[in-house]
Parts: structure tokens; sequence; C-alpha cells
């Protein structure tokens, strides 16, 4: 057993921590506020390799490891939980599946675009109608000649607003329920495609969280992603990596509120003394620490297990998902606490983070569905 | 002989301030160990310098040379060492600056002397030789002894020994040198920094903004406070190497010294090379979120918090007041 | 063009709390974080520029304990094509004197064009090895250096004076420099370039391969200790708008605005 960080491993940790304490914690609050989607972070970050983190290198990716991609979205989180996400979406979900699921010519026609930056990548699962229940999804794609015709809407869709290549889930055979979804490259200037509405958003703000919609759009056959009906197949495996992000983004955002609340609770001066002084703080700081601790391991772990090449990791990541985001809601609470009043004001990163950290019990599997799949791999 | 030696230290015709504060310092020195103070002069033109400082020491060592009109580390060192060797001082002192940190380490190194650089002060306690100086960005000082030997050299860091009066005997000694400018460093020109728009130095309110800024974007936010106050913006280093502001705004010891009735200083944390620029204004606050900053020991008052609420509030009240 | 560039880990103490251990003579260490030195960075980044320019290998070289060997693999990352680490640990005390005599005996049996070292490290704030290391290796030198513009064998550079001055000299190689922060923009390395970096092999230099006998120290600290305040602040209480209202109230009263 081994708990360190392997040479490069731990390289990777200390530069894009320094690349993401200066150049991206910086605009946090603003893009906060604003809702802006950061496209010069994002270009220096595609200059790092840091949008192609495992993919191989002849692909234009930069060859690591699933550890490796935790430890980035982690330490990119930490100084900005949008910015976390855009990372993760790109890499995990857009990536991932195209590079596990994509034939020779798809990978090499667009996994160079990703990993560069040059498109950003975004998937489309989410309907208003199809949350959880992904199956009760009504986005269709009927094959006419050579094409697909696609017709439908995708909600809450993170990049969208900024991307260049979807993966779009779609039925191509209702009748076999989820056995009749196909998955589908679809490219932004694709006629027939439009953006919806851009969705205002309580925290992650600047993810240009747009609805997508596709009215008789035609997507060329060779555009279909591994083979028909595999669709749900794909969707489930890809949520398994990204799963791991997800918790690595929530570890992110949970040591930057830790980090806010132990600075603070040494400079706040209550009844005399520093607030980390009194116990019920103490309490607070030992917990939100054995907290984020716990879920760093659980989501190396996961990431661990997709490195080693087991091949069900689904328990793993949804635990390390489940609980790293139940636990961010927890001690980005806490850190509020111990700002007290200035906690709720938006001068204070523990606002920010407060709120960014609610949509991770939500997207990529709500809670409950986390453990939905943890119990029916317990049940088995 | 074991005198105290001090390098006076010129510029484009001019004796640098920091002459005078090693001249102090040396006197001090000289007094304690009942020895006598001896300038060390090398320049062209000489005698304008002569008439600056004689008074100040027990004597001047003088070469008179074009080869040391304008400062050259190389040719100081052969110069120097060829004196050093004859003279033995005790302890000679050269001005930490840019002169004195190209030239202290090769010539100690050179003449095998004990050295250290940047001192706050130096003292002989029963004949060991200690040295006061500062570490981890002026966050703490540091008293250091030196290994023992017959001769030592410092650079001292301006600021700790104002000029005094002084009306001692001088002796000037004049000294034949054939010391040429080696071929393998040649000193070409000064360059002068380009003037911009704004002149710092005019200003009797200046805003001086550090790293505490974070992003080039939170200039305006500054730069309309500045309007308000009617001030200007100045800034330390960091801002500088960032290219956030130009060189002509920088305050410290590589940038412009400035003397305003208000300086502000917001998100500095106060390294010696900015305290060295700004010192001399009449009032000055710091507003930074670091309790612990040098810059609280050099301002009037000052507000630990985050300059991001601090300032904008200001903004208002000034505005209101005004 | 060979170029040899010395580098230093040291503490982040510029937005840290520093507090002196229990001997009295040193920090602790434990709660700080530490990466190359800050005009170090630029040194580095000044070899590779040139390296980029006129082709040539970049040695990185650093006297530190085992952890230095991730500042040095960062450097391997930013460009630099061999890496030294000199054992800290088999030298009781190293002060900057003892630590340009111990990378003098390294560098010697090398071949550079170039030696680039940071022109202060922040945690002792000497100033003095490069320019020591220079007279030792008997090559010219400039320091505080903010441009440089080198031929084959000469090199046009300014020096940083006081007041926005420069001085323009004109130096031969082989020739040391030590570089002034703002002189170039450090880049950040890129996870391919970690990841060739990391299986790099950093050579390890102990005491054996040095004369540790010669070794001279010129400096022991005796203690640290807090600076003395100068001068007493009054600080300002309450919330950013109390705190900025009293504030605006003395400029009103000094006449200030």
């Amino acid at each position: 057993m081994n708990f360190g960080l392997t040479n490069d491993q731990k390289m990777l940790q200390s530069e894009v921590r320094k690349f993401a304490e200066n150049e991206l914690a910086p605009l946090a609050p603003e893009i906060d506020i604003s809702g802006e989607f950061p496209k010069e972070s994002i270009k220096k970050l595609a200059e790092l390799g840091l949008l192609g983190i495992f993919v191989p290198e002849k692909y234009g990716g930069s060859e690591f490891d699933y550890v490796s991609l935790a430890i980035a979205v982690e330490e990119i989180s930490r100084a900005c939980a949008s910015t976390g996400v855009i990372v993760a979406v790109n890499n995990s979900l857009c990536a991932y599946p195209i590079m596990q699921f994509g034939t020779e010519e798809q990978k090499q026609k667009y996994l160079p675009l990703i990993c560069s930056g040059e498109k950003i990548g975004a998937i489309g699962i989410t309907e208003p109608n199809a949350g959880s229940d992904v199956a009760a999804m009504e986005t269709t794609a009927v094959m006419e000649g050579d094409h697909y015709i696609l017709n439908g809407t995708k909600r809450f869709i993170t990049n969208a607003g900024e991307a260049g290549i979807f993966v779009i889930f779609a039925y191509t055979n209702k009748e076999l329920k989820h056995k009749g979804i196909s998955a589908f490259i679809v490219e932004r200037d694709t006629p027939g495609f439009s953006l919806g509405k851009h969705e205002d958003l309580m925290g992650i703000r600047a993810t240009a969280n747009c609805e997508l919609i596709y009215e008789d759009c035609k997507i060329p056959k060779e555009n279909l992603l591994g083979e028909e009906g595999q669709g749900f197949y794909i969707c489930m495996n890809t949520l398994d990596v990204s799963r791991i992000d997800i918790g690595a983004q929530a570890v992110g955002i949970s040591q930057a509120a830790l980090d806010e609340a132990v600075k603070y609770s040494k400079e706040r001066v209550a009844f005399g003394r520093p607030i980390c002084k009194f116990e019920m703080i103490q309490n607070m700081l030992a917990e939100m620490a054995t907290q984020i601790h716990a879920a760093r391991m659980l989501v190396y772990y996961a990431a661990w297990c997709k490195d080693a090449g087991i091949k069900r990791f689904s328990k793993e990541a949804a635990m390390a998902k489940y609980y790293a985001a139940n636990i961010s809601v927890d001690v980005t609470r806490k850190a509020v606490q111990i700002f007290g009043g200035y906690g709720y004001s938006k001068d204070y990163t523990v606002e920010r983070l407060y709120r960014d950290a609610k949509i991770l019990e939500l997207y990529e599997g709500t809670s409950e569905i986390q453990k939905v799949v943890i119990a029916s791999e317990l049940l088995k | 002989m074991s005198d105290i030696f001090v390098l006076i230290e010129h510029r484009q015709g001019k004796i640098r301030d920091i002459s005078f504060e090693l001249l102090n310092c040396g006197r001090k020195l000289a007094e304690k160990t009942n020895s006598n103070l001896t300038a060390l002069l090398l320049g062209y033109n000489t005698e304008n310098f002569v008439e600056k400082i004689k008074s100040q020491a027990h004597r001047i060592l003088v070469i008179n040379s074009e080869v040391f009109k304008d400062f050259n580390s190389e040719s100081y060192q052969i110069a120097l060492s060829e004196i050093l060797k004859k003279e033995t001082p005790f302890i000679t002192l050269i001005g930490h600056t840019a002169c004195g940190m190209d030239l202290c380490p090769a010539l100690a190194t050179q003449m095998e002397f004990p050295f250290t650089t940047d001192c706050l002060d130096v003292d002989v306690v029963e004949n060991k030789v200690k040295v006061t100086r500062q570490m981890y960005d002026g966050k703490l000082n540091a008293k250091l002894i030196i290994r023992e030997n017959p001769s030592y050299l410092f650079t001292l860091r301006a600021g700790n020994f104002p000029s005094e009066e002084s009306s001692l005997k001088t002796e000037i000694i004049n000294i034949k040198s054939s010391v040429t400018e080696p071929d393998y460093r040649k000193f070409v020109e000064y360059i002068e920094a380009v003037a911009g728009d704004v002149d710092i130095t005019k200003s009797d309110i200046v805003i001086g903004i550090g790293r505490g800024i974070k992003e080039q974007e939170n200039l305006s936010m500054i730069e309309e406070f500045a309007d308000n106050i009617g001030g200007v913006v100045a800034c330390s280093r960091p801002i500088v190497d960032a290219d956030w502001l130009p060189k002509d705004r920088q305050v410290g010891s590589s940038g412009k010294t400035i003397k305003p009735k208000l300086y502000i200083a917001i998100g500095i944390s106060g390294a010696f090379q900015h305290i060295t620029g700004m010192k001399g204004a009449e009032t000055i606050i710091a507003i930074n979120k670091d309790p612990n900053a040098p810059i609280f020991n050099e301002a009037d008052y000052g507000i630990v918090d985050d300059l991001f609420k601090v300032v904008p509030v200001l903004k208002e009240k000034v505005m209101e007041l005004k | 063009m060979d170029i040899i560039v010395c580098i230093k880990r040291v503490p982040q103490t510029a937005e840290a709390e520093v507090t002196i251990d229990s001997s009295g003579k040193d920090i602790e260490k434990d709660r700080l974080s530490f990466d190359i030195n800050e005009s170090d960075s630029y040194a580095l980044e000044e070899a590779v520029i040139l390296k980029e320019k006129f082709g040539g290998t970049i040695t990185v070289i650093s006297v530190g304990y085992q952890d230095t060997e991730d500042t040095l693999r960062i450097a391997l990352a930013k460009g630099a094509d061999n890496a030294i680490r000199v054992k800290a640990e088999d030298f009781e005390h190293i002060d900057g004197y003892k630590t340009s005599q111990i990378l003098k005996s390294v560098i010697e049996k090398e071949s550079y064009d170039l030696i680039f070292a940071g022109c202060i490290a922040t945690d002792d704030a000497y100033s003095q090895v490069g320019v020591t290391l220079a007279e030792l290796l008997n090559i010219p030198h400039a320091s505080l250096v903010i441009n440089i513009d080198t031929s084959e064998n000469r090199a046009d550079v300014n020096r940083e004076l006081e007041e926005g001055l420069m001085g323009h000299l004109d130096i031969s190689l082989p020739a040391l420099f030590t570089i002034q922060t703002g002189i170039n923009e450090p880049r950040y390395a890129s996870l391919i370039a970690i990841r060739r970096a990391a299986k790099k092999e950093i050579k390890v230099i102990g005491q054996e391969e040095i004369n540790k006998d010669n070794l001279l120290l010129n400096t022991e600290i005796e203690e640290l200790f807090i600076p003395p305040k100068t001068k007493e602040v009054e600080i300002l209480t309450g919330s950013p708008a109390e705190s900025a209202s009293k504030l605006a109230e003395i400029f009103k009263e000094k006449g200030l605005i």
C-alpha cells in the first residue's frame, strides 16, 4: 500500500496549484457575479494540457492517469469552482466517452480539438423531463439515409453556451427502453441546432449553462458514438469517471472553505480573543478537516481503481461523489457559520463557496441516485 | 593599522546619500573601537566630492582617475584590493546598493575577508564582530556572529544611520593608480528611465498598491479612488514586474523616492526596498490583510482588513467629507 | 550556449506568518509552503529563452535537502536539461558564502558559457551567492540584471540601479549574471513536460565529491528576533465600513482632503 503521490503527480499538483492560485482565483469572484465564461483561462488551461489530462499524447492529450485528473480538478476547483467543472466536463464527459467508445477516425478528428481548447466539450443527457430517470429522455434520433435526424431538448448543460463538440444521447429505438438509447457526437454548427435559455444558476455561475435545442438536426451517421443502443451503457460508464471528478471538485471547494475558515478564525476577535480559541469553533474546524480528508481518500481511491484497471468501480465512484458532495455542502456551511454575518455577505469567499457546493449534490447523479448505485451493488 | 574604512559612493557627478550614512556609521564604530575613520574615494574630478565629505572622516584616500568616473565593480575591485592589502583595515563598510551588491561579495572573496551583506547595524562586542540584518521578507531580524579575522567587509542598508554633522580634522591623501577598465567588463552608459505621463514625486497624495491588488482589473478601483482624493497611483515592485504599471510609478530603492503629504499603502507588505522609497511621507496609511506585514511598522494609521472591502467604503466616505 | 542556473528552494514567507522555533536560530517551517526562490524562477526563464534562441543545454544546480529535488524537477519541466542536487544534509551549517564555495566545486567541473542565479533569496536575503561564486570561478559578473542581449562571446546587459536608472555593461563570456525579477515572464510547466521531467534522473552529489574541510563559514546565527517597532501605528478597528470611516475622518482632520 502506498498513499504517496508519484513524482509526476506531485509536480502536477504543485504546478496546477500555483497556476490556479495566480491565474484563476483572482477571477473567481468576478465571473461568479458576471456569469461570464472564463475564455482566457481556458486558453491557458489548454496550453498547460489540462483539457485532455488522460487523453493519449497522440490525440493531443497529456497522457496522465485518473488520480492526476482528480488532483488537477481539485486544485482548480479550490481556486474557482466554475473553472473546475468546465475542466471536468471537458475531460471526463466529452473527451472520455470519445476516447473510450469512439472509432479511430472520431478520436483523431475530435480529441485534438478538445484537448487544445479549440472546441470546448460538453455532454447532453439531462432533459426538462428527464433527470435522475435518464431513460425518460424524449430526444430521438431517426436514421434517414446516411444521417440521423435529431429532435429534442437538453437542459442544464454545462459549457453549452461555449462548447463546439457535444456528446448527445437520444433514442434510436424507444421500444427497447434504455437499450434503445444511442450516443452521438454533435458539432455546434450543425444546422437545426440552437441554444436555448441560459440558466441563471445559484452557484458555478460562469459555466455557460444553457439549453440545447435540436430541431430536425442532421447528424452524419459516422458520428454515432459506439453502437446503436449502446448509449445508456456509454452514459453510465462515463458517469463513473466523471463522478471521480465531481468528488474532486467537492474536495477542492471544501478545502478552500476550510482554508478561509482557519485564517479568519485566527484573525477575528470576539470576547477578547481570536475565535479559534473557542472550542465550538475548533470543533467545527476539526470536523471539516476530517471530512475533507475522508472525501479526498475516497476520491483518490476511486481514481486509483480506474488507474489500476479495475473493471467495475461504479460503487467506489458513487461513494466518492456522494460523500464528497455531502460533506462539501456541510463544510462550506460550517465555514459560513464561522464567519458569522460576514459569511453571508458577497464580500467574503465562503458565501460563494456555499452556493457553489450545493450543485455537487445535484448534478451528474443526485446524492439519492448515488445511494441507489451503491445499494444496488450491495444487493446484487 | 586597524581603521574603519567606508567607501564613498557617487553617481553622475553627485555623492549618493548612502555615503553620509556610511560615514556616520563608520565614525560610531571608530569611536567604539578607538580607531580612525578612513573614507575611500575613487572618482574623477574628485575635488567637489572631497569638499562635501571633508570633516566627516579622519582621512580620505583619494584616487582621482577617469576610470572611476562611473562605477564598474571590476575596476573598483582591482584598485580597492590593492589598498586593502596595504592598509588592512579592521572593518570596511560599503553601501548595500546596486554598487555595493555588485562589489562587496567579489572584493571580500578575493581578499578572503569574512563578509556579509545588507546589515542594519554592525557592532563589536568583546572583540567579536556581530551584525544585525533582516531575513524572511523583513519579518524577522537576525543577529549574526562573524567568523574571526583581522579584517571584515560589510554592506550597510540605507536608512539606519542618517547623515550627521561632524567636524573631524581630515587628512587628505592622494593615491596614484594605474588601474584601467578591464576588457572583460566595460561600462557603456547609463540608461535613464523613460518619463511617463505622471510624476509621482510631485503629488501631495500618493496611493501605493502592491501584490494584494491581485489582478490588473482591480487597478481601476484604485485609480478612481486616487482621482477622488486628488492623488496619483504608485506601486511596489511586483506590480511593475507584472507590467500592470510602468516603471516610473514604482516607489522604492530601484524606483522613485517620494515625500508626499499622504501616502496610502494598499496591499503592500512593506519590503525594505519599498519602505526606503516612501518613509519620508508625512502621514503613512497602511491597508493590509496581514497584521504582521512590515508596512505596519512604518505606518501612522493602519487598517487590518481586506482592501477590496475597505477601499470602496473609503472612497465613498472621502467623497462625503470632501 | 550552455547555461548553468543556480536555484534555491525557499519557504514562501511573503504572505505567511513567520515564527521563530525553539532553538531561537531558525524558523518554524512545518506550516510554510516551499517553492523556487522568486528571482531564481526569472533566472531559469531567462536561460530557457536563451536556449530557445541559441540552442545548447541548461543545467540547474541547487544545494538543498531531498525535497529540493521536487523544485529541480519542475525546473526540468520548464526547460532545463540536467539537474544536480548537492546534499545540504552533508554540511552542518550553510551560509551564503559556504553555498558559493560548494557551488564552485561542482560548477568548475562543468562547461558553461553563462551562469545565472537569482539576485536575492527571499529567505536569508543575502544577495551574495552569485557574485561570490563568480569571483571563486574567476569569471566576470553583473548583478541585478534586467536585460540581456548576448552574442557568442560577449553580452550586453543592463543592471538595475536606483531611482529607475540602469547601467549598461559590455561583458565577455563566460560570465555570471544575477537576475532581477521582472526581466521576463516565467512560464508554468505543461503537463507533458512534467511527465517527461518526472522520469529524468537528478544527479545527487554528496560531501565525498566536495572537499568539505576547506569550506569556510562566514556567519553564524546567534539569534532571530522580531524587528523592534520603529513607529507606533494606530490600528483603526471595526468592520471595513467603520475603519474606513475613521480613516476618512482622519484625512479630514489633517486637512488632507
